[in-house]
């Protein structure tokens, strides 16, 4: 490997910061993606209509939101083995206010009714309910219990149901790939 | 300086499940910790009176959903006991192989949450969750469900090892064996993670004695208590292991006992595996009338991965009268009160993770 004194590195580098100026010159910047019109991106991507309605279908963020044994499973969406990234619905979301879907992983009981409800009010317009698992879905084995909402539906909009007690990582990942069909127009509400 | 009152939870990124803390801080300083607990309650005690005996494992096992068949085993333990009836021999070693499954299945799930507690986005819980999956495909191989498995019979269990079970298990253990040492590695040289877990949360043997908190959470404190050790079990006392113990009862010794004891539960199922008999391992069916019980009051104690669980049973025709669960996650939990004291705001988290609990064990 060769060696270079200080100055030597020192003209090169001159030389390389002239050469990318005189490539750059006489061209325009290209404008910042973040700050482009929705016209602009969707001449680009060759989408004419249903601009926003493609963005929405393609970043479902959940939200980060686990009750009971669901929440295992609903870890094991976000794990390595199923990789949940490659449909979009990547990083579950600390706060409610940058969540698009919340997923109810749990029975619910009547104490934590209010924090749910107050959790989805809290999140941004258009939001989306999925009821994951027996609990959440109809109270499940508790059925009987004193203490238990027999289904998340009784509270809040649902979506998509998810059976299962609890429902594999896949299942989740179908009811999601559901609800972008549901919410792309393609399935009747 | 004045002091604040935050509160935190009940749902929170990083409260392991629905747990509200009320923490009076002094700067960054936390000078007291209250748990409120209760938001998962649903009654399990008293829903368990009014199933049939052999219906209530289901509901045993969504007490603790890190290690549904600890609790599993520990209920019908308790039912048997009641009925005096004896477990067959092949049962107990494929017992034994399961729950130490479990327990390593539980243990590794701790090692990937403490790397999330402590702001470490989520290198470590991928590898640990990687591990745990393929412990939990082993656990759904033999008994056909990947989180709640309902495998245990009266005197047995529901359906014997598939074959070449034993192949395929030790391969994975040797693999896992490989992995520990990785774990270690990757945890221990990271200046990061030391710095903010040794002398972080020190229980003393003498306070954790009284506050009462048992399994690994104990044992970091210096305590040599384990029931499969001290009150054996099944095949336990044939089998060759250790109860590992530290000193230090900080986070990071809470965190390295359940390192050790993956390693532990490695070699006891290896053990379980070149011992274990040939013969019948089935229990007896699920039927309408379960057989007459011949004890008024059936205790059992068990050790499960987060500690000593105990059930005590008092025994009716066909349902439980009273079934009382002394859960090992409960009074774990009590005594985060006196651990906080004194640690920073960030490092309370860290600390609760390493009690490892789980909330629908502790509200019941």
């Amino acid at each position: 490997m060769e060696e270079y004194t200080k100055e030597e590195f020192m003209t090169a580098k001159k030389e390389m910061d002239q050469l990318v100026y005189e490539s750059l010159k006489g061209k325009e910047a290209k404008p910042n993606v973040m700050f482009a019109k929705m016209s602009e991106i969707s001449r680009a991507l060759k989408v004419s209509k249903g601009m926003v309605k493609w963005a929405r279908v393609n970043s479902l963020w959940p939200l980060q939101f686990g009750l009971a044994c669901c929440a295992i499973e609903l870890m094991g969406f976000g794990s390595a083995r199923i990789d949940a990234e490659r449909k979009g619905y990547l990083l579950f979301r600390g706060t409610p206010r940058q969540a698009d879907v919340m997923i109810v992983a749990g029975w619910v009981t009547k104490s934590v009714v209010p924090e749910v409800k107050r959790l989805y009010e809290q999140m941004t317009e258009p939001r989306y309910v999925v009821a994951f698992g027996e609990c959440a879905t109809c109270g499940g084995p508790w059925f009987e219990s004193y203490n238990i909402i027999r289904g998340i539906d009784q509270v809040l909009p649902v979506d998509v149901y998810v059976a299962g007690c609890p429902p594999k990582p896949e299942n989740l990942f179908e009811a999601l790939m559901k609800l972008q069909d549901k919410i792309g127009g393609k399935i009747e509400d | 300086m004045t002091i604040t009152r935050i509160n935190i939870g009940p749902i929170h990124p990083s409260t392991h499940g629905v747990l509200r803390l009320v923490a009076d801080i002094d700067g960054d300083t936390i000078v007291r910790v209250e748990p409120h607990i209760g938001f998962l309650h649903r009654g399990v005690e008293k829903l368990a009176e009014t199933r049939m005996y052999m219906q209530n494992p289901p509901y045993m096992e969504k007490l603790d959903y890190l290690a549904p068949m600890s609790y599993d085993e520990a209920y019908v333990a308790a039912v048997e006991k009641a009925m005096g009836i004896e477990v067959k021999e092949r049962a107990m070693y494929i017992r034994v192989i399961l729950l130490e499954l479990q327990r390593i299945a539980s243990h590794l799930f701790f090692i990937g949450t403490i790397g999330n507690d402590l702001g470490q986005m989520f290198t470590l819980f991928m590898w640990a969750y990687m591990d745990r999956d393929m412990v939990i495909d082993l656990l759904e191989e033999a008994t056909g469900s990947r989180m709640f498995y309902v495998n245990m019979r009266l005197g047995g269990v529901v359906r014997d090892l598939p074959p070449d079970f034993e192949a395929r298990t030790l391969e994975k253990l040797n693999y896992l064996q490989k992995r520990m040492g990785e774990y270690e590695s990757f945890i221990e040289k990271n200046p990061v993670f030391g710095e903010r877990m040794k002398g972080v949360g020190v229980l003393s043997s003498e306070k954790a004695l009284d506050l009462g908190v048992t399994g690994p959470v104990l044992r970091a404190s210096g305590i040599e208590y384990d029931v499969r050790k001290n009150s054996p079990y099944y095949v336990y006392d044939k089998l060759h292991f250790e109860i590992k113990i530290l000193t230090k009862g900080d986070n990071f010794a809470r965190y390295k006992i359940r390192l050790l004891e993956i390693k532990e539960s490695i070699r006891l199922v290896r053990e379980a595996f070149k011992r274990i008999p040939e013969g019948d391992a089935l229990g007896m069916p699920v039927k309408l009338r379960s057989p007459a019980t011949k004890e008024k009051v059936a205790v059992i104690s068990r050790e499960v991965p987060k500690g000593e669980c105990m059930m005590y049973l008092v025994a009716d025709d066909q349902k439980p009268y009273r079934l009382s669960i002394r859960s090992p996650n409960f009074i774990n939990l009590m005594s985060i009160s006196h651990l906080a004291q004194g640690v920073r705001t960030a490092d309370l988290f860290a600390t609760l993770g390493t009690l490892d609990l789980v909330m629908g064990c502790v509200d019941r």
